[in-house]
């Protein structure tokens, strides 16, 4: 496994994690686990293994690398596990023999018990359309359209509105924790191109929207209803720009536990191509 | 404010009706927008605008840049509406405001299959239109880039990719298909511009027992089932006839004809097809069994012209094999051809029904043969156009020859197999040049010479002032005048071309935009820049 946050020489433990995926690699270009590189082990994927690798994630990872993966003593898998260098096998290889040197213990599980690990820790770093399952997509469906109202600013197929950005293949382009980081926290979460502008035109006109784009000389202003407003600096007299998410930050409180888990399995169904396509 | 209120201020704004793109908007033709490829149905490139005159395009200087993420050879012709430019790269599209080169939105296809250049979008209605390499049309909302749909409408496995700009008219969004140096089965599709749905597919190459297919002699099996015809380049479309005109490409293998004795319909062709139906009406042939992959994709020029006394409606095909065509649109007859460069030996001219007279022994061989022009063609798809006012049509020519090699190989169709290929003598590296012609006679009224590599793709753009705008072969833009030839003005980009300009204009104002290999240049004429006084900027 990758480490860089165990000590503060973040270069030198970097450099060291390098060499141990490297010498990793090796192993599994010469060694038996090659095979494994050219087919996708049969419990990617499957929801039993899956949930029971999360079942060894919480009981032999979480303590260092946080409940959800998002690092702590151990680096944040989440954005860890993204790396294409790390391969099926070398992370069989990271968590049965551990980084050496690095501060990571080997975990020494059965090859099944390993296997149900990187299923989860692969479910969790994929796009959610092929991730863990979870929650009732019907019942989210009906909460973003008419409970919670997301669809009042966000669009799927064309349904929706459009001053949030669209949503149509959102879980083809996200891992299910960053849909739920996004709905939850979205001030930490800013998506570029969306910040809420307040604009007050030369000529007294008061515009507002959000900022598609903006610098010193020209600012590209999109309105509630997707009208853009191409505007020239020397046109504004004052422009208000919101350092908060024009979303929400409550829908934690809004939809509940179990209400999140709905949206996030809606959420998640939204690819526009089929799954056995989106693979790469 | 809270999020909430935020909200409701946003969503309460009053309800505006945005602009749609409407079929209507497209006929008019090219001014300050550019809604198609070519800027109209008839592909005559000619933009309305008169801001930019011979007298001041000398003052002519660049207004924006903007540097495509990862581009390279970039092929895009921009299309503008209202004040945005929405612009093309392999699988993605972004828009771009058209007066200050600022992004608005970008969408990418990160899951497609296929990596291919790409030639444009296309707009109707509230969206725009683009292919994914891995051939899907995929509809975009136009002001935010959200994803509507995408609709699969041919199979990679089956050696096909997508590299055009479709084609958007009424109801339906017309597509093509790449892939023909390496063994494929062409054809033009018409989609629902609504949904996607397939409305209707021509195939370019006969189906065995198919009228055309007598023209292949399928010698070892797969030939005609891989015969090539690909139709990677948009089309034109006569709105009274409701015709599209469409050019197909090579017959494959592309290098090797033993394989497939005979004329090889409907490779190297101007197809005349029912826009409602796809039915052909008529084609035209321009190279019957094609050996020197003289695809036929250069523009089908839709005009008017007054032939042995009476006007008629005719398409004008500069074509790759050294002469331009001029066909009765309506019946497809051949009306004449003469030729668009010195360097040509293939045939010694064109009979009385449209077909080459040939030169013997200009086949490729194994050692090699000299023929002329070269592979590029030449012209080839850099875009001409025309000038109703000078009557002349400018169409970027390259004098080159080629050695010509062949193989007898079995050919194997997706495996990147051509028959043989073909290059210049290094010691005769050919000259692209600017050259307008008169198209009722086909005389050469001038033509201005170019510097470079002979690598360019490039093309032109004419306007109502009597300017025509190029790229050259050495990485500049190049303004001259119409009438002359004269030199106006010039731009170096620093790199290779491979785009066609365009001409719009936003708030009254007139610009010249292209695609260099990396990234859109628009330009403008010179004002002093006044002193800006920044507006106040809270953030809150």
């Amino acid at each position: 496994m990758v480490l860089e946050s165990l000590t503060d020489n973040g270069v030198s433990m970097r450099y060291l994690a390098i060499i141990s995926i490297l010498a990793l690699q090796g192993q599994a270009q010469h060694g038996k686990l090659d095979d494994k590189d050219k087919a996708k082990h049969p419990f990617i994927g499957d929801p039993v293994a899956i949930e029971a690798g999360h079942k060894q994630f919480a009981n032999g990872c979480a303590a260092c690398h946080g409940a959800e993966g998002k690092g702590g003593r151990g680096p944040n898998l989440l954005e860890r596990l993204r790396s294409d260098e790390l391969t099926d096998p070398i992370l069989y290889q990271v968590i049965q023999k551990g980084v050496p040197g690095g501060g990571m213990p080997g975990a020494n599980l059965s090859e099944n018990e390993a296997w149900q690990l990187i299923a989860f820790l692969r479910a969790e770093t994929s796009p959610a359309v092929e991730g863990r399952p979870g929650g009732d997509a019907k019942a989210g469906e009906e909460s973003f359209w008419q409970t919670a109202k997301c669809g009042g600013c966000h669009a799927i197929q064309g349904r929706g509105g459009r001053i949030g950005p669209d949503l149509t293949n959102i879980g083809a382009l996200r891992t299910r924790a960053q849909l739920r980081d996004a709905v939850l926290a979205p001030d930490l979460n800013p998506v570029q191109g969306y910040q809420s502008a307040t604009v007050v035109l030369k000529n007294g006109q008061t515009l507002r929207g959000v900022a598609r784009n903006r610098n010193n000389y020209s600012l590209q202003l999109q309105d509630g209803d997707g009208t853009l407003h191409l505007l020239q600096m020397d046109l504004v007299r004052e422009i208000t720009i919101s350092k908060h998410s024009i979303m929400p930050n409550d829908y934690g409180q809004r939809l509940g536990k179990q209400g999140l888990q709905d949206v996030l399995a809606y959420l998640s169904r939204q690819s526009i191509r089929p799954v056995e396509t989106a693979k790469k | 404010m809270t999020s909430n209120v935020r909200i409701a201020v946003l969503l309460a704004l009053p309800a505006v009706c945005p602009g749609q793109v409407l079929y209507e908007d497209i006929l008019k033709g090219p001014g300050a927008n550019w809604l198609t490829y070519a800027g109209d149905y008839q592909a005559r490139r000619n933009s309305s605008l008169k801001q930019i005159t011979p007298e001041n395009a000398g003052s002519l200087v660049s207004k924006w840049v903007y540097h495509m993420p990862k581009a390279s050879g970039l092929r895009t012709n921009p299309i503008v509406y209202d004040g945005v430019m929405y612009v093309t790269n392999t699988n993605e599209v972004r828009a771009l405001d058209a007066r200050s080169g600022r992004l608005i939105w970008e969408y990418k296809e990160t899951r497609s299959k296929k990596q291919a250049v790409n030639r444009g979008a296309a707009i109707l209605g509230d969206r725009v239109y683009f292919l994914a390499a891995d051939v899907h049309l995929v509809a975009l909302d136009r002001r935010t880039g959200a994803l509507l749909w995408e609709k699969k409408y041919g199979n990679v496995e089956d050696g096909i990719f997508a590299s055009s700009a479709p084609l958007a008219l009424k109801d339906r969004i017309i597509v093509g298909v790449s892939g023909g140096d390496t063994g494929m089965r062409g054809f033009v599709a018409a989609l629902s511009a609504s949904t996607g749905e397939e409305l209707w597919r021509t195939y370019t190459i006969p189906a065995k027992g198919e009228p055309g297919s007598e023209t292949w002699a399928d010698i070892r099996g797969n030939t005609r089932e891989y015969g090539g015809g690909a139709t990677w380049l948009s089309g034109t479309y006569d709105p009274e006839m409701n015709t599209l005109f469409w050019a197909t490409g090579n017959a494959w293998p592309d290098f090797y004809g033993g394989d497939r004795t005979g004329d090889n319909l409907f490779s190297c062709s101007l197809l005349a097809l029912d826009a409602e139906t796809g039915k052909r009406k008529w084609h035209f042939q321009f190279t019957p069994h094609d050996t020197h992959d003289w695809d036929a994709q250069a523009w089908p020029v839709l005009l008017e012209l007054p032939i042995r006394g009476a006007l008629r409606k005719v398409v004008v095909h500069a074509n790759r094999n050294g002469f331009m065509y001029v066909l009765d649109r309506t019946t497809g007859e051949y009306l004449n051809a003469t030729r668009i460069v010195e360097k040509l030996d293939w045939a010694s001219g064109i009979d009385a029904k449209g077909r080459p007279i040939l030169v013997p022994d200009k086949d490729p061989t194994p050692g090699g043969t000299r023929a002329c022009p070269g592979v590029r063609g030449a012209t080839n798809w850099m875009s001409p156009s025309y000038n109703s006012d000078t009557g002349l049509l400018y169409v970027v020519t390259l004098e080159q020859c080629d050695i010509y090699t062949s193989s007898a190989k079995e050919p194997e169709p997706k495996k990147n197999f051509a028959g043989g290929g073909a290059n210049p003598k290094p010691s005769e590296i050919g000259q692209f040049f600017l050259r307008a012609f008169d198209p009722k006679t086909g005389d050469k009224k001038w033509e201005y010479p170019m510097t470079g590599p002979a690598e360019s793709w490039a093309g032109t753009v004419s306007t109502a002032a009597g300017v025509v705008f190029f790229g050259d072969d050495d990485g500049q833009i190049v303004a001259v005048d119409g009438r002359t030839g004269k030199h106006l003005w010039h731009f170096q980009m620093g790199e290779s071309l491979a785009a066609s300009p365009i001409s719009y204009a936003v708030d009254g104002k007139q610009y010249v935009a292209i695609a260099s290999a990396t990234a859109i240049f628009s330009f403008g004429l010179f004002e002093p820049m006044q002193q800006l006084e920044a507006p106040k900027i809270t953030i809150k």
